[in-house]
């Protein structure tokens, strides 16, 4: 059972003073959240499996509010939940009892768009959509769209580098930030990067995307905004196994073509999605491809009869060719519904996130099948087939006695398994609370005290998001103690000149 | 007399590192030492050599990954990734040309490369170094093992120390592994060339090109005296600087782009298209800044200026009026090269410089120089006092006794600081 760090007696006790300095930083009505009911909505993110009341929450709506609230959290030692729109899956923004949950969704304005450039400098309550909506009319968009891309913000998306459907091509979250504004713990206003392709001293920006929360809290955000593509069509294609969809990924990256989307389906993902929107999947093929090319028409006419070969030499025994925008979208349709799709045939589904070498992908599915009768619970598969990225949806029934609990075994061995054959523990969702305690099968205790010791470079009293990615802090005293073991005085085998 | 110490495998890469630690040795680490001119040299009396941690682990093309000892030599990598008509999308050109001292073309190692976040010319589209890096094996300062990443394309398992160990310049860890992103190349690639001297009017030319909807992946600007190097007929004909517009992609695509990128480009100047053959000529003397060559500028000083891409044209024009020197841009502007004669520039002129740069939101590196002026200027752009802050306890975390390439990026001060 997943177990957070103590509620600290001290601050649960200051209260009511911790609300008074909240409301003289943040005067304007609601702007701090005191009420049970009120604060019900902040208890969980999108992992609802763990929930838990925030002592208060804060709305704040500058940089200097931001500033102020977390100078005043570092001189009073109280922890910090940072929030963006609460869509993550991994509990990244679970509250703790006895934190401020921080949200920023308040920051919800556009600040510049700078055509020239091709970067778009927004605050980070703004939605993923929002900074496509806000530059499409001028034929441009904001690359990386995970799938809560209506609701998620960006901000939420450097805490978490989410990814999306076209990461092979267009990359994640980090290879389309250009800057960010932060603050620390200390209430230092850092500005990290910019509109230049270059930043001065170590690689922060890179740092601080994908740090879940741990290391200060986003304030604005600078990212690249591209031309899209003219034209975009996608091909279906099925195949009797996952295996030879396996192979024609790989025979189609082999002839050089990196398409936009390469998404893969397993036959229950392909069942339960058909019946949900009738998107005309083939209901008799093990494996389902669903290849989108985009570019000018020229390219994509070309590359859809190329790959339209390639999967005919693969053993393709479906294929179909999107001929409208409508058919295209129609074909992303199933794909985009697989989660609520699983939803309606089970009553509850938890979603995994491991990556592998996209060349173990019958392996680890077959691993899957055996773990699925292992644990008793069904397994539907869809796939990030470009870039190896897995989402396994395992299927029970929170109602039941101690499903939860065979589900939550089922995922940590579906994720042991993805590690043990050379993949990771996370493609995009995060470790937050969910995953954290499985950091270990990826990394050693060396390993993660290095990424340790950037958390204390940034927050030494370790106030900001307690809990999450590392299964046990380290103290910085121990952090900062040189071992000797480490320490060789002699090193007779290596040669010296 | 400077001890070298040249591991050959990671365990005694680990033990180097703790011998230094334990007897307090701070060390210069290099690869095959052709970047050694590249940033404040290092004043050490142990060198850690890591040019016998060597070989290709994998590579697995249809999986788009090649994971190799940190001191494997790039002309190894390239070879075999040539082999497979794959390539690194970012695009590294031959740096160590551009430094006084350094050693023939594909010079350098993988982990020197990745330690120098190199990018070239198609940086404006795909990134630099790190953002191809998906692992790395290392040994920081405490003499400790630790690793980051892995071998796939996406994963967001833990603080993403790839990106922090890229461009570090070994001032952290010394890496022994690297595992990195290839790419194909692309079935073709041509370059569209418009006569412009002027690079003011050069920049927005760029600017228009980047924000079409042609996808170019590479955008430069040469001088009227440099343009010779590209080795097209406008060069000769007009004596005009030029425009380089690089598309890339399948034959079909990049006829119908190169064709839209001219007509849209009618008004800055004559322009025309460039097969694939000379096309790739040009992208190496780009990428390499083959006008401003160690070999060939005896004497001179080189700066690297990065500035918002859309700004480059002014910048460029004003750095030269401002300092008499000559200029090339890459990155649709935003990296401007400035090469200074020596003698007309004993300081460098680094504050003329770095306040042109810095009110445009920039920042300006010194890149080839005398070592003594290497010495007392700051090389790389001083980073802001808070951000320095953050820096300075990231090193003091990783390395603890400052043992790995002290000085390296910002000079050792009086009381014994600096990264």
């Amino acid at each position: 059972m997943l177990r957070m760090p103590e509620p600290d007696q001290n601050t649960l006790a200051r209260r009511k003073d911790i609300i008074a300095a909240m409301r003289d930083i943040i005067p304007t009505p609601g702007g701090v959240i005191v009420d049970d009911d009120q604060l019900r909505p902040y208890e969980c993110d999108g992992l609802m499996a763990y929930r838990q009341l925030p002592m208060i929450v804060v709305l704040p709506e500058n940089t200097a509010q931001v500033a102020a609230i977390l100078r005043y959290c570092h001189t009073n030692k109280i922890r910090v939940v940072p929030r963006g729109a609460g869509t993550g899956l991994s509990g990244g923004a679970l509250p703790m009892a006895d934190a401020i949950t921080i949200s920023m969704m308040k920051f919800n304005r556009v600040l510049d768009i700078d055509w020239d450039n091709r970067a778009a400098v927004v605050q980070p309550g703004v939605t993923n959509l929002g900074i496509t909506r806000a530059v499409e009319h001028e034929g441009f968009y904001y690359a990386p769209d995970p799938s809560s891309q209506i609701a998620c913000s960006i901000g939420g998306n450097i805490a978490e580098n989410s990814g999306g459907v076209h990461c092979l091509k267009y990359g994640l979250t980090t290879n389309n930030v250009l800057g960010v504004e932060m603050v620390t713990i200390e209430g230092d206003i850092l500005r990290i990067g910019g509109k230049g392709l270059d930043q001065a001293g170590y690689d922060l920006l890179g740092i601080v995307t994908g740090s879940e929360g741990l290391l200060g809290i986003v304030t604005e955000v600078t990212v690249r905004i591209l031309r899209k593509p003219e034209t975009a069509r996608a091909l279906l294609l099925g195949f009797n196994s996952s295996e030879e969809g396996g192979n024609c990924v790989a025979a189609i990256i082999a002839a050089g073509i990196i398409p936009g989307g390469l998404e893969m389906m397993d036959a229950p993902a392909i069942k339960a999605t058909e019946e949900f929107v009738q998107a005309g999947y083939p209901l008799d093929v093990e494996a389902l491809l669903l290849v989108e090319l985009d570019g000018p028409q020229v390219e994509v006419d070309y590359l859809i009869d190329r790959v339209g070969k390639i999967a005919k030499d693969c053993g393709a025994v479906y294929s179909r060719i999107s001929e409208s925008e409508e058919e295209r979208l129609l074909f992303w349709s199933g794909r985009k519904n697989a989660f609520p799709a699983i939803g309606r045939i089970s009553p509850d589904y938890m979603c995994m996130d491991g990556t592998i070498p996209r060349g173990r992908l019958s392996e680890v599915l077959t691993g899957m099948q055996d773990l699925s009768r292992q644990h008793g619970l069904g397994v539907a598969n869809v796939f990030h087939a470009g870039d190896g990225n897995l989402h396994p949806l395992i299927m029970f029934d929170a109602n039941k006695p101690g499903d939860l609990e065979k589900a939550e075994a089922f995922g940590a061995d579906i994720l042991k398994l993805c590690v043990a054959v050379g993949g990771v523990l996370s493609g995009e969702h995060g470790i937050g609370v969910e995953k954290r305690d499985l950091m270990g099968e990826m990394f050693t205790s060396d390993d993660m005290k290095h990424q340790e010791r950037i958390k204390m470079a940034f927050d030494e009293d370790q106030l900001l998001n307690p809990g999450k990615v590392f299964p046990t802090l380290h103290g910085c005293g121990e952090l900062k103690t040189l071992h000797a073991k480490a320490v060789a005085d002699k090193f007779p085998d290596i040669p010296r000149f | 007399m400077v001890d070298v110490l040249s591991p050959t495998t990671p365990d005694q890469l680990r033990d180097a590192v703790g011998w230094a630690l334990g007897s307090e040795t701070p060390l210069e680490i290099i690869g095959s030492g052709s970047k050694r001119a590249y940033g404040h040299s290092v004043q050490t009396n142990a060198v850690l050599d890591c040019s016998k941690l060597s070989g290709i682990l994998f590579y697995q093309p249809e999986e788009l990954v090649i994971s190799a000892r940190a001191g494997t030599p790039l002309s190894d990598i390239k070879a075999a990734l040539a082999e497979k008509n794959q390539q690194f999308h970012f695009e590294p050109g031959n740096f160590p040309a551009l430094l006084n001292g350094a050693s023939g073309p594909n010079a350098g190692t993988i982990g020197g490369l990745v330690a120098c976040n190199l990018g070239g010319p198609r940086r404006i589209k795909v990134g630099s170094a790190r953002d191809h890096v998906l692992g790395f094996e290392a040994v920081s300062g405490r003499a400790e093992d630790f690793k980051s990443g892995g071998r796939v394309m996406k994963n967001v398992t833990g603080f993403d120390l790839s990106k922090l160990m890229s461009g570090s310049f070994g001032t952290l860890g010394v890496m022994h592994t690297v595992t990195l992103k290839v790419m194909p190349n692309d079935e073709t690639s041509a370059t569209v060339i418009v006569a412009c001297s002027d690079p003011r009017a050069a920049g927005k030319a760029m600017t228009l090109a980047m924000r079409s909807e042609n996808e170019v992946s590479a955008a430069a600007w040469i001088a009227p005296e440099d343009a010779p190097h590209l080795d097209v007929p406008l060069a000769g004909e007009y004596g005009s600087g030029l425009v380089a517009l690089r598309i890339e992609g399948p034959h079909p695509s990049v006829a119908w782009r190169a064709d839209a990128l001219c007509r849209a480009l009618a008004d800055f100047g004559e322009c025309h298209e460039v097969p694939e053959s000379h096309s790739h000529n040009i992208w190496r003397v780009v990428a390499d800044v083959v006008p401003f060559a160690a070999s060939q500028n005896a004497g001179s000083i080189l700066w690297r200026v990065s500035v918002p891409p859309a700004s480059g044209g002014n910048i460029c024009a004003d750095l030269m009026e401002k300092t008499g020197g000559r200029t090339m841009m890459d990155w649709a502007g935003g990296r401007v090269w400035l090469q200074l004669s020596g003698s007309d520039a004993p300081d460098g002129m680094a504050g003329t410089i770095r306040d042109v740069v810095t009110s445009a939101g920039g920042q300006a590196d010194l890149v080839r120089a005398p070592d003594d002026m290497r010495q007392s200027i700051a090389v790389f752009q001083p980073e802001n006092p808070a951000l320095a802050r953050i820096n300075a306890r990231i090193k003091e975390n990783f390395d603890p006794h400052g043992i790995l390439n002290p000085g390296r990026i910002a000079p050792v001060s009086q009381n014994g600081e600096g990264v």
